[in-house]
C-alpha cells in the first residue's frame, strides 16, 4: 500500500506537465525525438543509417543509441512531441523508484527474522526519498539517456543479488537450475544495455560487475555453470559495442573533455623544478603524473563537495534548480549517520553501497566540468539508501529519548518544508528563470517560419543558439527520407556534423555572410540584428528577454 | 624521565625548528595586517597611543577593521628587544604556536589518558601545514587557537582541581580581546564544556561562579566599548553574509514579485528572504567539510602553500577511520563529546561570513582533525599488526609478517614523501610563486627611497591595488616616529581608499597625466601607473621576476 503511494508520488512528480517543464527541448532532446521518429518510420536514423546498433552520429557526438529505440513506441503512441520524447526517461525514472525498493530490501536481507522488517523499512524509506529526490526528478523530466542507464544498472544489481542469493538460502545442494541462469543472464543483459545507453556506464558497469563478482565469489563458485553461461552471453551481446569502442570516433569525445590534456599542469611542475635548480629529487616530487593524480582527485572530490550535494547542486541549471542541492538539506545528518552505521553494523550486502557510490564518480572525474550531476547519476540510489539507513537507525535511537515526539515533529516539518521549497521553486519559478538554458524560442520562431515561409525564397536561421536544424526537423516533423535527399552537411575535424541547409532553410553563425539572393527571412539573436533592417517579429524568453528576432531587408 | 617525555621534547624541538627556520623570509614579506600590528605596537611602545592617537586601545582600529588589540601588546616586548622588524612581529605567533603543540599533548593526554595518542597528535600538530602556516605569521587567530586549547585544558583539569577553573575562564575572556571569531567561539566552547561536565560543575559551583565573575570583569571593557562605539561592529557587518543585500537577494526578489502576481500565498512564505539567509549560513558551515579545501587546494594564497591543502593528503583515510573509531570505540563518552563538540563548533564563526571556507576563521578545527588522524593511524597500525593472528593465514606466518612490514614501510614512505613535498612547496616554491600575495617589494622600495629622499621635495606613493595601504608599509620600514605621524595624520581614516599624508610623503592614486613634471617629485607605484616619459630610477621585482614596484621621476 505504501509502496503504491510512493510509486504514485514518483509518477506525479515526474509526469506532471512534462510537455512544458522543462520549458523547451535541448538540442540533444530534439535529436533523440527526431531519431526515434525516423527509426519508427523506416528503421533508419536521421542520416539514413539502417538500424544503428552501436551509435547515432547525431551532431557528431556518437550517442549510444538505446534511448532512441526506447522512444519509438511513445512517439508512435503520442506523436512527435516533447512529452513523447521525454516519456522514456520519466517512465524509467518511476521504474527506478520501484526497483530501488526491491533492491534495498534485497541488500539488507539476512537470515534472521528481525532483519526482514528492518530491510523493508529501509527499502520503503529509500524508495520514498528517491521518489522526491531533486536530483532524480530533474533528470527524469528531460530526455537524459543517463537516467535510463541508471535504471538498467539498478535493475542489474538487483537481479545479480537475486540470482546469487538463491543458492545460499535454499538448503538443497546447488544443482543445474534454469531459473538462476536466466536471472543471472537478465542481470548481465541489463548491465550491458546500460552500456548501450550512456557513456559513463561503459566505465562504471565493468567496475561494478567486477566488485560484485569478487564480493559474491563464494556463491558464484557454487553455480559455476550458470555463471559461465551468463558471462558468455554477456560477452556476446557486448561484442558489437566493444568493436565500436576501438574506433577513433569513440575515443574522440573522451579526448576532448578530459583533464589529462591540460598543459598548465606540466608547465607548473616544470617551473617548480626550475625553482629547485633542477635538482634530481625535485623531478621526483614534482613528477607530472603525480600532479595529474592530484588534479584527478580534485575533480573527484568536487563531486562530493557539500555545496554541490546539499546547497546549490550542479552549476548547470539543466541538472539543478540552483536553489537546492542534489540532495535535500534534511538528509545531511542521516546521510552521515547512515554511512558510519553501515560500516559499523555490516548488515547484509552493505559493502555494495559505498563501493557502488565511489566507482560511479570515477569516469566523471576525468572530465573538466566537475561536479557533474548527470555523469555521476549512476551513483543513485546509493545516496538515498544511505540516508534511509541513517533515518531508520537514528529514529530507533531517538525513540529512547523523552522529547522524541517534539524532535520527530520538528524534523518532519523541516522535511516537508524542504520538499515544498524544492517543488515550489521548480514548478513555479524554474521555467521563467532558466528558459534560456533550455534553448527557449526555437519553437515559437519555427512555427512562425512555417506560417510565413511561402512568402520567402529562403529562410536564414542563426546557429548562435546551437544546432537549429534539428529543431526544424523536430517541430515540422520533417520526412526523414526527404531530409536525407536534401541535406547538405559537412563534417569537421573533430567529427562534429555541421548542417548547412535543407529545403529552403539555411544555417550559419553569421547570416550576413550568406549570399543575398531572392526574398530572404532572417532569424537571428537580438545582438546580431544589423541596423536598417525591418523587424518582422520578436520571440521572447519566458522572463521577457528577447531570444530571437525575425527580420527582412 | 620516561621515554615519552624524550619523544615529546623531540616533537617540541621539531615544532620550534619548523616555525623558526627562515621566519623573516618565508612568507617573503609581512602583509598589511602584520605591518599594521607591528607599527601600532611600536607606536604604543613609544607614545602609549596607536596610530590614531587612541590611548592604550582595547580595540585596534587599524584599517577600520576595529579588531581586538591584544596581539599588538604581545609584540611590544619583542620590539623592545629586536627593534621594529618582521621577526619581532611574528615571534608572538611562533611562541604561541609552540605552546599549542605542548598544550595539545597535555589536553589529549588528559582526555584520552593514553600518551601514545597524545604524542602522535602533538607530533601531527607540529608538522601540520595548517598550523605551521599561521604560526609563522602574525595572525591573531593562531594565538586565539592556543588560548582556546589552554581554556579547554584548564577547564578539564579544573574539574578535579577547582582552583584551576578561574584560569580557564580568564584565558577565555582574554581571548575575546585576541580575535574576532573567538568572540563567538570561546563562549560557545565554555558553554558546551559546562554542559558536558555539568555534574562536576555542580559539585564545584562556587569556583564556577567565581570564574564566571572574573571572566565577566575582564569582558566588561569590551562590552562597554561595543555598546558605546558605533564602529565597533563595522568589520563584523562588512564581512557577514548580510552585508551586500542587493546582489544576494536579486533572484529572491524576482521570485517574490512572481508570487505576488500569481497570488501564490504558499510561495510568499517559502520565498521569504530569511530562509535565504538561513540557507547561506548553513552553506557557509558545511563548506568547511569540503575535501578539496582541506586536502587539495585550500582557499586564498596567503592561507596555504601552493598546490597543497590545509592537511596532508596522506591523512585523508585516517581522518575517516579516526572519526569512526572515536564514534564507536572504547573511549569515555565525555571524551568523545568534547572532541566532536570542538570539531562541530569550529566552523560556526566563519559560517556567517562571506568568504567561506576560511582557513583563518576556522582555525579552531585544530587539533581535532589531528586527533582523528592519530586515532586512525593507531587503529590501522593495530589492525595491520594483527593480520598474522588470523587463523586463515597461519600457514604462511613468515610471509604475513613481511606483508605487515611492507605495508608499514610503504605508508611511512608515503608520509615522508608528503612531508618533503610540503616542505619544498612551503619553503622554496611559496615565496617565489606568491610573493605578490604577500605584498612583497616594500622593504627594497623603502630602503631605496630612504637613500635618495633628501633630493626631493615630495614623494608620491600609489595606494591602488596591489599597493593598497602602502602608507603603513612606509611607516613600518621607515620606523617613522609615531608622535610625528599622529600629529601629521590626525584626520585620516583607515578606509581602503583613504589618502594619507605625512612628512614629505603622499599616498594617493597616481594619475600620470596630471602629475607635475620636474625633479622635485619622486613617484613610487606599479608599472601601469606610469607612461613612457617616466624616468626610471629603480624597479623592484617580485621573486618570480615580475615587476612589483617602480620608482620614477617625471
Amino acid at each position: 500500500m505504501i509502496v503504491f503511494g510512493i510509486i504514485l508520488l514518483a509518477a506525479v512528480l515526474r509526469f506532471t506537465s512534462l510537455d512544458n517543464l522543462p520549458p523547451s527541448l535541448t538540442w540533444d532532446e530534439a535529436a533523440w525525438g527526431y531519431n526515434a521518429y525516423s527509426l519508427g518510420i523506416n528503421l533508419r536514423d536521421e542520416f539514413g543509417r539502417f538500424l544503428p546498433l552501436t551509435y547515432l552520429e547525431s551532431f557528431g557526438d556518437f550517442k549510444p543509441p538505446l534511448y532512441a529505440y526506447l522512444s519509438i513506441l511513445p512517439i508512435k503512441l503520442f506523436g512527435l512531441s516533447p512529452f513523447a520524447t521525454r516519456f522514456a526517461s520519466a517512465f524509467f525514472g518511476v521504474l527506478t523508484v520501484v526497483i530501488a525498493y526491491f533492491l534495498t530490501k534485497q541488500l539488507f536481507k539476512t537470515w534472521d527474522h528481525v532483519s526482514s522488517q528492518v530491510s523493508s523499512q529501509v527499502a520503503l524509506l529509500s524508495a520514498g526519498i528517491l521518489a522526491i529526490s531533486p536530483w532524480h526528478i530533474l533528470l527524469s523530466r528531460a530526455a537524459f539517456e543517463a537516467n535510463v542507464a541508471t535504471f538498467f544498472i539498478v535493475l542489474g544489481v538487483l537481479l545479480f543479488l537475486k540470482a546469487t542469493s538463491r543458492g545460499v538460502v535454499s538448503s538443497t545442494p546447488p544443482r543445474w537450475n534454469g531459473f538462476d541462469t536466466s536471472v543471472l543472464c537478465l542481470s548481465i543483459l541489463s548491465f550491458v544495455l546500460s552500456m548501450y545507453t550512456f557513456n559513463s556506464a561503459r566505465v562504471v558497469v565493468p567496475l561494478l560487475l567486477f566488485g560484485l563478482i569478487i564480493g559474491k565469489r563464494k556463491e558464484l563458485l557454487k553455480m559455476k555453470k550458470q555463471f559461465l553461461i551468463s558471462i558468455l552471453f554477456g560477452l556476446f551481446i557486448f561484442s558489437p559495442l566493444f568493436l565500436f569502442l576501438q574506433t577513433p570516433q569513440a575515443k574522440l569525445r573522451f579526448a576532448e573533455v578530459n583533464i589529462f590534456s591540460d598543459i598548465e599542469v606540466v608547465e607548473r611542475v616544470n617551473m617548480q623544478i626550475e625553482n629547485d635548480n633542477n635538482a634530481w629529487w625535485s623531478k621526483i616530487i614534482h613528477n607530472r603524473r603525480l600532479a595529474y593524480g592530484v588534479e584527478y582527485l580534485r575533480h573527484y572530490f568536487d563531486n562530493l563537495s557539500p555545496n554541490f550535494l546539499f546547497i546549490k547542486g550542479d552549476g548547470n541549471p539543466k541538472f539543478s534548480i540552483q536553489d537546492v542541492g542534489q540532495l535535500y538539506l534534511f538528509e545531511i545528518p542521516f546521510f552521515i549517520a547512515g554511512a558510519f552505521l553501515l560500516f559499523r553494523k555490516k548488515e547484509g550486502d552493505w559493502w555494495i553501497i559505498p563501493y557502488w557510490m565511489l566507482i560511479s564518480i570515477i569516469p566523471a572525474a576525468t572530465a573538466r566540468e566537475t561536479p557533474h550531476a548527470l555523469r555521476i547519476e549512476s551513483a543513485l540510489p546509493t545516496f538515498q539508501i544511505l540516508t534511509a539507513y541513517g533515518i531508520h537507525h537514528l529514529v530507533s535511537t531517538i525513540s529512547k529519548i523523552q522529547i522524541k515526539y517534539l524532535i520527530f515533529y520538528l524534523y518532519t516539518f523541516f522535511l516537508i518544508f524542504n520538499f515544498l521549497y524544492f517543488t515550489h521553486n521548480y514548478f513555479s519559478h524554474y521555467s521563467k528563470e532558466f528558459s534560456h538554458e533550455w534553448q527557449y524560442g526555437y519553437k515559437d520562431a519555427i512555427s512562425y517560419v512555417r506560417q510565413v515561409e511561402d512568402q520567402y525564397d529562403r529562410i536564414y536561421f542563426t546557429e548562435s543558439l546551437g544546432r537549429p536544424y534539428i529543431y526544424f526537423l523536430f517541430y515540422t516533423q520533417y520526412d526523414p527520407v526527404k531530409f536525407g535527399e536534401e541535406v547538405s552537411a559537412t563534417r569537421e575535424v573533430l567529427g562534429f556534423v555541421h548542417i548547412e541547409n535543407f529545403d529552403k532553410y539555411y544555417f550559419a553563425k553569421d547570416l550576413q555572410e550568406l549570399p543575398k539572393q531572392g526574398k530572404i527571412l532572417f532569424i537571428d539573436t537580438p545582438n546580431k540584428v544589423p541596423d536598417g533592417f525591418k523587424i518582422e517579429k520578436t520571440f521572447h524568453l519566458l522572463n521577457g528577454e528577447r531570444a530571437l528576432i525575425a527580420y527582412t531587408l | 624521565m620516561s621515554k615519552k617525555y624524550y619523544i615529546l621534547i623531540l616533537v617540541i624541538i621539531l615544532g620550534v625548528i619548523l616555525r623558526l627556520y627562515k621566519i623573516g623570509e618565508v612568507p617573503p614579506s609581512p602583509d598589511w595586517d602584520e605591518v599594521s600590528l607591528g607599527y601600532n605596537a611600536y607606536s604604543i611602545l613609544q607614545t602609549g597611543r596607536d596610530e590614531y592617537g587612541e590611548f592604550l586601545p582595547i580595540v585596534l582600529r587599524s584599517f577600520d577593521d576595529y579588531k581586538p588589540a591584544l596581539y599588538t601588546y604581545l609584540i611590544i616586548p619583542f620590539i623592545k628587544i629586536l627593534g621594529l622588524n618582521v621577526i619581532a612581529v611574528r615571534l608572538p605567533s611562533v611562541v604561541f604556536g609552540v605552546i599549542a603543540v605542548i598544550t595539545t599533548y597535555l589536553l589529549v593526554n588528559e582526555l584520552f589518558k593514553r600518551s601514545n595518542i597524545a604524542l602522535l597528535t602533538s607530533f601531527l600538530v607540529s608538522i601540520s601545514p595548517w598550523h605551521i602556516q599561521f604560526s609563522r605569521i602574525a595572525f591573531e587567530s593562531n594565538v586565539g587557537l592556543s588560548l582556546n586549547l589552554l581554556v579547554t585544558l584548564f577547564f578539564i583539569k579544573g574539574l578535579k582541581n577547582p582552583k584551576l577553573l578561574p584560569i580557564s575562564f580568564i584565558l577565555g575572556a582574554l581571548n575575546l580581546h585576541m580575535y574576532q571569531s573567538n568572540r563567538v567561539f570561546t563562549p560557545l566552547l565554555l558553554l558546551v564544556l559546562s554542559i558536558i561536565f555539568k555534574k562536576e560543575i555542580w559539585k564545584n559551583i562556587k569556583w564556577y561562579g567565581i570564574s564566571i565573575f572574573l571572566a565577566f570583569i575582564l569582558a566588561i571593557p569590551l562590552l562597554f566599548y561595543i555598546l558605546s562605539n558605533q564602529n565597533a561592529l563595522l568589520r563584523a557587518k562588512g564581512v557577514s553574509v548580510f552585508s551586500d543585500q542587493t546582489e544576494f537577494l536579486k533572484r529572491n526578489t524576482n521570485k517574490l514579485e512572481n508570487d505576488l502576481k500569481n497570488n501564490d500565498y504558499l510561495g510568499m512564505v517559502i520565498d521569504n528572504r530569511r530562509f535565504e539567509y538561513a540557507k547561506s549560513i548553513v552553506s557557509g558551515y558545511i563548506s568547511h567539510f569540503n575535501l578539496n579545501w582541506l586536502f587539495i587546494s585550500g582557499d586564498i594564497a596567503r592561507h596555504h602553500a601552493p598546490n597543497m591543502g590545509l592537511l596532508y593528503l596522506i591523512e585523508l583515510p585516517f581522518i575517516f577511520i579516526g572519526i569512526y573509531g572515536l564514534l564507536f570505540g572504547q573511549y569515555e563518552k565525555r571524551t568523545k563529546l568534547t572532541v566532536f563538540a570542538i570539531f562541530l563548533l569550529a566552523p560556526i564563526p566563519a559560517s556567517i561570513t562571506k568568504d567561506v571556507p576560511h582557513a583563518v576563521r576556522a582555525l579552531n578545527f585544530l587539533p581535532t582533525l589531528q586527533v582523528f588522524v592519530a586515532l586512525g593511524i593507531i587503529q590501522t597500525f593495530q589492525f595491520v599488526s594483527n593480520i598474522k593472528y588470523q587463523p586463515r593465514f597461519n600457514r604462511g606466518q613468515a610471509l604475513n609478517i613481511k606483508i605487515k612490514y611492507l605495508i608499514f614501510f610503504m605508508y611511512i614512505s608515503f608520509f615522508i614523501f608528503n612531508i618533503l613535498y610540503y616542505l619544498n612547496q612551503y619553503f622554496v616554491q611559496y615565496p617565489i610563486e606568491n610573493s605578490m600575495d604577500w605584498q612583497y617589494g616594500y622593504k627594497e622600495a623603502v630602503s631605496e627611497v630612504e637613500k635618495i629622499e633628501p633630493m626631493y621635495e615630495k614623494i608620491v606613493v600609489s595606494n591602488m591595488p596591489h599597493l593598497d595601504q602602502s602608507y603603513m608599509f612606509f611607516l613600518f620600514y621607515l620606523k617613522y616616529p609615531p608622535n610625528l605621524y599622529q600629529t601629521d595624520a590626525k584626520n585620516a581614516s583607515g578606509g581602503f581608499r583613504e589618502n594619507h599624508i605625512f612628512g614629505k610623503f603622499e599616498f594617493r592614486p597616481i594619475e600620470w597625466n596630471k602629475e607635475i613634471r620636474g625633479r622635485s617629485v619622486l613617484y613610487v607605484g606599479k608599472s601601469s601607473d606610469f607612461l613612457e616619459d617616466a624616468r626610471n630610477i629603480k624597479t623592484i621585482r617580485f621573486l618570480n621576476n615580475e615587476t612589483a614596484i617602480k620608482i620614477v621621476e617625471k
